[in-house]
């Protein structure tokens, strides 16, 4: 499937690996999932956008999600976000509130 | 000008997308494509969840013309009465922590089309988006 999304704890540490799209289609699953880990203590949620190429306004829900009801306020990084992403980022004024690292 | 007609449209959002995306007005928008992509999603989503009550078969025509510089795209549900562009705005200013989770939708479609308008015409709710187009 090219669409899908795998999640892993470590500590208190959340990675999850994007594919191809976070769409309508995918999103909600995640938030699903994500649901899962609240009250772990999660300080820091990793999302690896190495392969992800689009993500629409129900992808960005999920951000919004993962640093409001986690619970603790966790810290959100991007991994390789690529530049049309990042412009959607900027529009909904959610940069600054994302580390992007690049590896 | 093209025309998609689609009925029924329950639970067909990604193939309704998907036959956008692949119309030759549309996948020749290079640049603004990613745009197009995530405002048609919005448009496709709005109506297959909300036009129409469950047990109702609704349906939605996707009228899209191209120039040389703009693609325009229209959509048409005969569903509810429903003017997207009056819902409020979220506040994209607020910290991240006192955001409500949605609604960013129609606030992105704005933001990335060049021109919006929904017009109520003889029972049926049409919205028109433009996108210039720069090669």
């Amino acid at each position: 499937m090219d669409n899908q999304f795998t999640v892993q704890q470590d500590g208190n540490m959340l990675t999850i690996v994007l594919d191809e799209q976070l769409t309508t289609n995918n999103a909600p699953a995640l938030m699903e999932e994500l649901n899962q880990y609240k009250g772990k203590a999660i300080e820091k949620v990793i999302f690896d956008a190495t392969k992800l190429t689009y993500i629409a306004s129900s992808g960005i829900r999920t951000i919004i999600f993962a640093k409001q009801k986690l619970g603790g306020n966790p810290e959100i990084e991007f991994v390789n976000c690529g530049a049309d992403i990042r412009s959607v980022f900027e529009m909904t004024g959610l940069q600054s509130y994302i580390t992007f690292v690049s590896k | 000008m093209r025309r998609l007609r689609f009925q029924p449209i329950a639970g067909r959002t990604e193939e309704i997308i998907d036959a956008i995306l692949q119309t030759e007005e549309v996948a020749s928008c290079g640049k603004a494509l990613y745009a197009v992509h995530l405002v048609c999603e919005e448009l496709v989503v709005n109506v297959v969840s909300y036009a129409y009550p469950p047990e109702a078969e609704g349906y939605l025509v996707v009228e899209i013309e191209r120039t040389d510089t703009c693609l325009t795209i229209r959509f048409r549900d005969g569903g509810v009465a429903f003017n997207p562009l009056e819902k409020e705005m979220p506040d994209v200013s607020l910290p991240l922590e006192e955001r409500p989770i949605g609604g960013l939708g129609i606030f992105l479609t704005l933001q990335m089309m060049d021109d919006v308008s929904y017009e109520r015409v003889q029972d049926e709710n049409v919205l028109t988006i433009k996108k210039e187009i720069h090669e």
